[in-house]
């Protein structure tokens, strides 16, 4: 305290001022509790998932007892045709429901952007399928995509558009749309919510200048607010790509509805069968390491591309 | 300024109208169509076309929804898991975030760049070594065998939102109670903190929904029933063929309150910690 500071600066710089000798122990001690908990709960699993995935451990056998095996497993993986399906599940269910989410999401944030006197109503809305838990919602759409009482059977057939109801949860084709629909009602309104964030941004002098040189509201749009929420819709898709790749919950309880099982099952559905129901642990550490891969891939995208200016 | 609206041609408006009703029918119909399918009887539900308002209202199910699994019982687990873990996470946050957004350290970018990636960890690649680890510590159907790991996966996102909102915190304030002779953590309790108090809001908001939300390991650690959390409890009530569901409805309902409610009351601190966190991190 008694230290002179040269300067009180109150910019964005790193301040130099008041560097207390035990400035650099405090930081430690504070950081330390979150050190401990993110390594001891998450990294260190993760790395002991690596070891794993290096031996055979099988409950249902434990007379195998648990050999080293080295890459034996990678490569029984690389020939499993149920671990392949449910990759290109992955990524077939990854790109539709990510670009449905934006399609769907865009639009979202801009009717709960514009100035109206149900605002609280729309931001409800807006949150509602964001906070609601998947599981639910993968056992609310089952029972709205209800083969026989389903209440989207009974709009469709209203509006003339289908004669019959559908089986939707029983014929492979339409499960695969079902589930599509689900998802993506679950995930635009994290992307309507990130886009909301960057047109809150956007100083509206920047829209109304557009307006005063005569431009379209559609021209203002593609031309302004589109390339100004660019950062956001990175960020959004990003974090959707990643949540793509890892998702479990909608899917594991539509298969409990679904016979159409082999086109529903990713990776996620796979590894939790593979290690809580098939109990073979190596297997599953392996498959594991294989998920953990991709998300590492995107998230390294992440960290190139939107931290990249650190 | 906010609320005075461009003028708008009779087509905008329209769109306008159109916009905001697709959103709000689109949010709140499929709670509502559970709501509506809980207090309908098994006869109504048979129908085809659909009967879309029931005869009368008919409570049965949601207390049948106690009597045939200990659904109180679930209630109360996933309430204790989540609340600790909340605590757990903004105890373990706050001085992180703080350090992170108000002390000189080396390789800060760095630092919140490893918080985020940690953000993205595959909660399904961590399901085997976890289990090992809570089998080995005997913590399998315990509440630590779902709080440590809710507290971890939802520190990021604490972190980062705690970190978004003492940066907006003007240091002057801060550097005035310590030339006043605060202490820097006098500084902290008296000055930061209670202007922090809005973030720590929101963080703890969005661990809680995290926690209350989460199936995966909850379905695989805690599988003893008295140890079962509301989101695994729903989905109990099914059987191999058959899917009583007024009953689902009317238990998929008793677990969603709680988050309507938060949602409804919180609204704009969800939205701000939403908006802001994400962009920001």
């Amino acid at each position: 305290m008694a230290l002179p500071s040269p300067s009180t600066s109150q910019g964005a710089k790193p301040r130099r001022l008041r560097r207390e000798p035990s400035e650099g122990w405090l930081a430690v001690l504070l950081l330390a509790p979150a050190a401990l908990l993110l390594c001891g709960v998450l990294l260190f699993p993760m790395l002991t998932t690596l070891r794993d995935s290096l031996f055979v451990n099988k409950l249902t056998e434990p007379g195998l007892g648990t050999p080293f095996v080295g890459f034996k497993q990678y490569v029984q993986m690389f020939g499993d045709a149920r671990f392949g399906q449910a990759l290109r599940n992955t990524l077939f269910f990854g790109v539709l429901t990510v670009a449905g989410s934006f399609l769907v999401g865009i639009p979202m944030a801009l009717a709960a952007h514009t100035p109206s006197r149900v605002r609280g109503l729309a931001r409800v809305a807006l949150l509602l399928p964001w906070a609601m838990p998947p599981v639910i919602t993968g056992l609310i759409f089952a029972w709205l995509f209800n083969g026989q009482y389903g209440v989207f059977n009974d709009l469709l057939v209203r509006a003339h558009i289908i004669q019959e109801p559908l089986r939707w949860l029983s014929t492979p084709g339409l499960a695969v749309a079902a589930m599509v629909v689900t998802i993506v009602w679950k995930t635009s309104s994290f992307v309507a919510l990130i886009v909301l964030g960057g047109l809150q941004g956007i100083p509206r002098e920047l829209t109304e200048a557009a307006d005063v040189d005569g431009a379209t509201r559609v021209q203002s749009f593609f031309r302004i607010i589109l390339p100004m929420l660019a950062p956001s819709l990175a960020v959004a898709f990003i974090f959707r790509s990643i949540s793509a790749v890892q998702v479990f919950d909608i899917p594991y309880t539509f298969i409990q509805q679904a016979p159409a099982q082999g086109l529903l099952e990713t990776l996620g559905v796979y590894i939790y069968r593979t290690s809580i129901e098939f109990l073979d642990f190596g297997y599953a550490a392996t498959l594991s390491v294989a998920l953990f891969a991709v998300s590492l891939a995107v998230t390294a995208v992440y960290v190139r591309f939107v931290r990249g200016g650190d | 300024m906010e609320d005075t609206p461009p003028r708008l041609s009779p087509l905008e408006r329209v769109g306008r109208w159109l916009g905001l009703t697709a959103l709000i029918l689109g949010g709140f119909f499929p709670f509502l169509w559970m709501v509506l399918t809980s207090i309908k009887t098994e006869g109504e539900l048979q129908k085809f076309p659909v009967q879309y308002l029931p005869g009368t209202l008919n409570f049965a199910n949601y207390a049948q929804v106690f009597t045939e699994q200990p659904f109180a019982r679930f209630f109360f687990n996933s309430l204790t898991v989540s609340l600790l873990s909340t605590v757990l996470a903004i105890v373990v946050a706050a001085p992180a975030a703080y350090a992170l957004s108000r002390l000189n350290i080396r390789g800060r970018g760095v630092l919140l760049t490893v918080v985020v990636a940690f953000s993205m960890f595959p909660v399904v690649s961590l399901l085997v070594p976890l289990f090992r680890l809570m089998r080995g510590a005997s913590l399998l159907n315990s509440y630590p065998a779902l709080i440590l790991p809710y507290a971890a996966l939802s520190l990021p996102v604490a972190i980062l939102t705690l970190v978004a909102f003492f940066s907006s915190i003007p240091r002057d304030l801060e550097a005035a109670a310590m030339v006043d002779g605060s202490s820097r953590l006098g500084a902290l309790t008296r000055v930061v903190l209670p202007l922090s108090a809005p973030g720590v809001v929101t963080a703890a908001l969005l661990v809680f929904v995290n926690s209350w939300n989460e199936f995966l390991l909850a379905l695989s650690f805690n599988t003893r029933l008295s140890m079962r959390t509301v989101s695994v409890g729903v989905t109990l009530y099914q059987g191999e063929f058959a899917f009583p569901w007024p009953l689902i409805a009317a238990a998929v309902v008793i677990a969603t309150v709680p988050i309507v409610i938060l949602i409804a009351v919180f609204q704009k601190r969800f939205v701000a910690g939403l908006t802001a966190g994400g962009v920001k991190a």
